[in-house]
């Protein structure tokens, strides 16, 4: 029978902590038709402005319409590749230099489509998701990240 | 029944609009929305912007209905 998905939250509030990132791979040893897992982990990064330097940013979204567009692109995505698992989590709040802030995962049975969804999934949701993130500066200053 | 239309905005236009949230009558399309917003905070006349109707968003100009959710977005920079 063909499961049926509903929406489901992808925001954490605060960073990914290492710990969920290895208990998320460890919940999979029982899924044994996977043979390969793909994993991004976007981390915040210490960018010198001429402001000042990088050293948090604070993520802000609108929530409903975040994860309406999230089960879409997520439906997209099954459609696409043959995954046997997808897993999205962004964070939300003030995330520091060096954390976590956002962690996809994709698990399937031959490595290329895990690799290729894992990718696919980064660029739309850094492209399709409103999430913003205000870049806190060493001179308290602030200023809003543009993507490249 | 009033013909009002609820406002949310979002990262850098939140801060220019000074709220995130605001009831104003409803101007009837996308386009006098854009119009009367530009004319009302100034500090947007900047910015780029898109807008999302009951959280879907705008490919192109169109009616508002009384009760609709409007939304201000920036460019996303999530990730």
């Amino acid at each position: 029978m063909e499961k049926v998905r509903s929406p489901k939250n992808i925001f954490v509030q605060g960073p990914i902590l290492p710990e969920k990132i290895a208990q998320s791979i460890a919940n999979h040893a029982t899924k044994t038709d996977i043979g390969g897992h793909s994993i991004f982990l976007g981390q915040i990064r210490a960018d010198e402005k001429p402001e000042g330097k990088v050293i948090a940013i604070e993520y802000t979204c609108y929530e409903e319409m975040a994860l309406e567009k999230a089960f879409e692109i997520r439906e997209d995505i099954f459609a696409k590749y043959p995954l046997t698992c997808m897993h999205i989590y962004h964070s939300l709040g003030e995330i520091k230099v060096g954390e976590i802030c956002l962690f996809v995962f994709t698990s399937s049975k031959h490595r290329k489509a895990a690799m290729q969804a894992c990718d696919e999934l980064v660029e739309r949701i850094k492209a399709e998701l409103p999430i913003w993130g205000k870049e806190i500066l060493d001179s308290s200053a602030t200023q809003w990240k543009v993507n490249t | 029944m009033p013909n009002y239309i609820r406002l949310k905005a979002f990262g850098m236009l939140a801060e220019k609009i000074g709220t995130d949230s605001l009831e104003i009558e409803n101007p009837g399309s996308s386009e006098a929305l854009r119009r009367l917003l530009l004319e009302q905070f100034p500090a947007l006349q900047s910015l780029t912007f898109r807008m999302a109707v009951d959280r879907k968003l705008l490919q192109a100009e169109t009616d508002i209905s009384a009760g609709q959710e409007i939304a201000l977005l920036p460019p996303f920079s999530g990730g």
